[in-house]
């Protein structure tokens, strides 16, 4: 699937686009400096070539701290996966109109030959300029600690470097050309938009594991003898804790009161069994003593078909006013649903949970706008909340009237939060579960 | 914050982004373009110098002991030590009495190195042609070796602080004014009126110095190269510093003495980097405001760019050429030849000449100490030119600095069996003075004789080598060298070896590695892009 996304972010076009600038800059005052040529005069080109040198040493720093902050450092690690592959496609692949052998997403915008250039460049070229051209300029102070009796070798080693600088810009400003079209690359450096492959599976998975860091509901997984293995932030909020360090490991006793606590032993059991638990209303007990009303869900996790532990979700009710009916309605409930809009209200994602809610099938409900799934006195408070959201609100506990397949309606609970890219609200996604299947049971 | 993604918007960033992208060449260019056009104030930052303009103290004129007649120069020494009476001590210490300084050498032993004992690539030796060399001395009657030094009237006092411009040594005379009008080419040279002189004396003038700094070698800029006569009255163009027209400084300016021991020397007898005169001591170490320039200083010596010229009136002597020496005309008078410009380019009594005027210096590494040929050494390596004086240093001592200098070169007589430089008895009156009766051999026994060293009885020429670091004839700093007289391909410095000198020096094997690299990289580039180009149809 083909999707615009936006894969460059702001300071790292800047950051880029600065870089090609002082290199360039460098690159012309440096060599006026090797007498290649004249442009500037050799006292300006000195001068201004220290200059940018200092620029781009701020701008070294700015993007060190940038790619550990960001994460994006990760992007080159260096592989050898489809290596001759990509090797492949530029020497034979690339003239019979070959696809490429990778695919850029956000999460892995480099093939490997990017990532190992682009690596030589910020772990040898950049550093060994950097490195000579400070002992280029402070090799003759009088209290210069390093005597380096001349800068033959320096200077020699930077200007190699000024080379190797040069024959990779060519190469690089040839291979933005290798785009779906000439310019496709360049402009998605200078807007930070690009159309890339999406690979579904891909995107649900990395959906689903955002929306459990960024919901309002709160997760947990356990192992096979009840220890915590993981929490959300969502999860630590409701239990009041600081520190994810605190619980994990611990047994999930440690979050009830005693006499509750044979309840979740019960649920616990059930679950190892196999059993998937929609929701349960539960009261927890929260670090500092307190009690929280939440509603649960628990299923098993299994790896390789064995079962390995639960997890689940838990969607705080403490505050809600008709906390009793809830509570009573939620009982053996169903699954989490989950769902993610786009900013403009269209679905991107759902899970089976909430398919089976609503009746739909996964392609007649997939980039269809939000209206279809209300009745229309319901949709203006739809409105509303998808307002909240991408205003970057969350919304925990919303009982909402949904409009199935069939035309039937029914009610649940629902969770919203806003959905980032980089530095952008996308949309917004979150949790519901169902508050009617079991007032018809009862 | 809703993705903008309407076209004008997209349109717009774009738009902003060339421009920022753009915004700071246009800048640059800007900047630089205004940069070569931008005059600033000249400000100099000055330190331990003040002009002196108050008058001299004392009016020596009222002095009784110098209203007397005067018949001879030593009376008027002694009716100046009557008063300084401790000066005459000074001045036997000084380099300018003794014509030497003490030098340590390998052995540890201290010895006097001067004319005595040094030797030039000019008239040679002084060794028995002492009343012609001692004209210069500040003293009377060293004609010969049994010169008492310990004699404190023998000091010419007047030779340096005459006022008045009318006392005169007479150049054959051992240093001695005349007692009747004579002449000398061409110039009256008359009895001084001691009366006068005695009179009006203060602080030396230029024409002080000049009268035998100017002059070394024989002639007006022969020696130095940097200083000659036209800096007794010159403009900014010519000295920065002396120029009437600018800052009007003295010689003693700059040469300041303690007790009558006057700063400053030059390595074509001196040895040791001690008591010299420095622009830093006026100008400090780091006088410039671009601090890469201040780090020159380190290395560079001032001189060697405000000095982009020497010889910038009178024309200087570079080449001497003794062997051709001899020749008469039909008549039996000496040839002479000059050029279109009335510039001596042979003299039969010396042989042929090269001058040259406004010349570029060449430019060595220099700590400050020398080497020097002195009279009796053995020449090595007779097919380079003999080093007169070898000036010590090298990029890999940090106590070098680049400095530039006048290279004379000569051809002078040598004594191929000894392998020593020859000093010929070349002024006199005698049967052997080469200038007299023009016989190699017999000048060559008397001069060697005079200074207590073997000689074989054969005789030829050898090239030799003298070299004059430039100090004077500063520049102004706009016409001061730039950067490109050094830093590039052919510059100024094209020759001093050691050292790696961006501008200047590449390696070659690297270069062309580069240049390939990027060569292959557009070839590869084109032919992959055509490729491509003409796959797609």
């Amino acid at each position: 699937m083909k999707k615009s996304t936006y894969i460059y972010r702001r300071f790292e076009r800047f950051w880029h686009w600065s870089q090609v600038l002082l290199i360039f800059f460098l690159a012309l005052t440096g060599f006026e400096v090797h007498s290649s040529f004249k442009l500037f005069g050799f006292e300006n080109a000195v001068n201004w070539h220290n200059i940018a040198a200092w620029a781009f040493l701020t701008l070294i720093v700015f993007a060190i701290f940038w790619h550990f902050v960001s994460g994006e450092w990760k992007q080159y690690i260096p592989t050898t996966k489809y290596m001759m592959a990509q090797i492949n496609y530029y020497i034979f692949g690339i003239f019979k109109g070959a696809q490429h052998p990778t695919h850029k997403t956000i999460y892995n915008k480099f093939n490997p030959l990017q990532r190992f250039t682009y690596l030589g460049l910020k772990l040898l070229v950049i550093p060994v300029q950097v490195v000579t051209g400070f002992l280029y300029m402070y090799y003759m102070y009088p209290e210069n600690p390093i005597h380096l009796g001349g800068i033959e070798i320096t200077a020699l080693i930077h200007t190699l470097g000024a080379f190797f600088l040069i024959a990779f810009v060519i190469f690089h400003m040839y291979l933005t050309t290798t785009g779906e079209t000439v310019f496709t690359s360049i402009k998605a450096m200078l807007t930070g938009w690009e159309v890339v492959d999406v690979d579904e599976e891909e995107e649900h998975t990395e959906h689903l594991k955002s929306a459990v860091k960024h919901s309002i509901a709160g997760y947990y997984r356990l192992d096979k003898n009840g220890n915590f293995l993981d929490v959300n932030e969502a999860w630590l909020k409701m239990y009041k804790c600081t520190d994810r360090e605190q619980i994990i490991g611990k047994h999930y006793s440690v979050a009830r009161k005693k006499e509750d606590v044979k309840e979740l032993d019960g649920i616990v059991a059930q679950v190892f069994e196999g059993k998937i638990i929609k929701a349960v209303p539960a009261t927890r007990k929260c670090k500092d003593g307190s009690l929280g009303r939440h509603i649960l869900s628990a299923n098993p996790t299994y790896a390789g078909g064995d079962l390995t532990g639960m997890e689940g979700f838990i969607i705080d009710i403490t505050d809600l006013d008709t906390e009793s009916e809830h509570l009573h309605y939620a009982v053996k409930n169903s699954q989490a649903g989950y769902y993610r809009l786009n900013c403009k209200g269209y679905y991107q994602d759902v899970n089976d949970a909430w398919l089976s809610l609503y009746g739909f099938d996964r392609d007649e409900i997939i980039g269809k706008h939000y209206s279809l799934s209300r009745t229309k006195e319901d949709l203006h408070k739809l409105d509303e909340i998808i307002a909240k959201v991408t205003s970057g609100k969350s919304i925990s506990n919303m009982i909402a009237t949904r409009k199935c397949k069939d035309g039937s309606t029914g009610k649940h609970i629902l969770s919203a939060n806003p959905v980032y890219e980089k530095d952008l609200i996308v949309g917004m996604e979150g949790f519901i579960l169902d508050l009617d299947s079991v007032k018809e049971e009862i | 914050m809703e993705r903008v993604n309407n076209s004008k918007g997209k349109f717009a960033r774009v738009l902003m982004l060339f421009a920022v992208i753009l915004l700071p060449w246009l800048v640059a260019i800007f900047w630089v373009n205004k940069i070569g056009e931008e005059e600033k104030p000249v400000t100099v930052n000055i330190i331990n110098y003040k002009a002196d303009s108050l008058p001299p103290p004392v009016d020596h004129s009222k002095y009784e002991v110098l209203q007397q007649n005067f018949e001879t120069p030593q009376q008027v020494t002694e009716a100046c030590i009557s008063c300084h009476n401790k000066t005459g001590h000074d001045i036997m210490h000084t380099s300018h009495w003794k014509w030497s300084r003490p030098y340590v050498n390998e052995n540890g032993d201290t010895v006097e190195l001067g004319k005595k004992n040094i030797i030039n690539n000019f008239c040679i030796g002084t060794n028995s042609n002492e009343p012609r060399c001692t004209s210069c001395h500040i003293g009377y009657g060293w004609k010969n070796k049994d010169f008492n030094f310990k004699a404190e009237l023998n000091i010419d006092c007047i030779i340096c602080h005459d006022q008045t411009g009318t006392y005169k040594k007479f150049p054959t005379a051992a240093g001695y004014p005349v007692k009747e009008e004579k002449a000398f080419g061409g110039k009256k040279f008359l009895p001084p009126d001691y009366n006068r002189v005695a009179q009006n004396v203060g602080m030396p003038k230029r024409e002080n110095c000049g009268a035998c700094h100017y002059f070394g070698g024989g002639g007006n800029n022969v020696k130095h190269g940097d200083l000659e006569k036209i800096l007794t009255k010159t403009t900014k163009e010519v000295d920065i510093h002396m120029g009437i027209d600018g800052e009007d400084m003295s010689c003693t300016a700059c040469h300041a003495s303690d007790r009558h021991d006057i700063q400053g020397q030059l390595y074509s007898v001196s040895s040791y980097n001690q008591n010299r005169t420095s622009c830093e001591q006026c100008h400090t170490e780091t006088p410039h405001e671009n601090t890469i320039i201040n780090q020159h200083a380190n290395r560079v010596a001032c001189q060697t760019c405000h000095i982009p010229t020497y010889a910038k009136g009178a024309p200087t002597k570079m080449d001497w050429d003794w062997s051709t020496a001899g020749r008469h005309n039909e008549d039996g008078s000496i040839t002479v030849e000059k050029d279109s410009n009335g510039v001596m380019t042979y003299h039969g009594k010396k042989g042929s000449f090269k001058w040259a005027k406004n010349v570029t210096p060449e430019y060595a590494w220099f700590n400050g100490n020398t080497d020097h040929y002195l009279i009796g050494d053995k020449v090595e390596d007779t097919t380079v030119a003999v080093q007169i004086n070898t000036l010590l240093g090298s990029f890999d001592d940090l106590e070098s600095k680049i400095i530039p200098m006048k290279v004379h070169r000569g051809k002078q007589i040598y004594d191929p069996v000894n392998k020593t430089l020859i000093i010929p008895h070349l002024f006199g009156k005698d049967s052997t003075a080469y200038w007299k009766h023009f016989d190699w051999n017999k000048a060559s026994i008397t001069g060697m004789e005079k200074a207590g060293l073997p000689y074989s009885g054969e005789f030829t020429f050898i090239n030799t080598e003298m070299y004059w670091p430039i100090n004077h004839m500063v520049t102004s700093r706009e016409e001061s060298l730039k950067c490109m007289d050094c830093h590039s391909r052919d510059g100024r410095l094209a020759n001093l070896a050691g050292f790696y000198m961006p501008g200047r020096d590449y390696n070659n094997i690297l270069d062309t590695i580069g240049v390939l690299l990027i060569i292959l990289a557009f070839a590869g580039v084109i032919l992959h892009g055509s490729l491509r180009y003409f796959s797609k149809k």
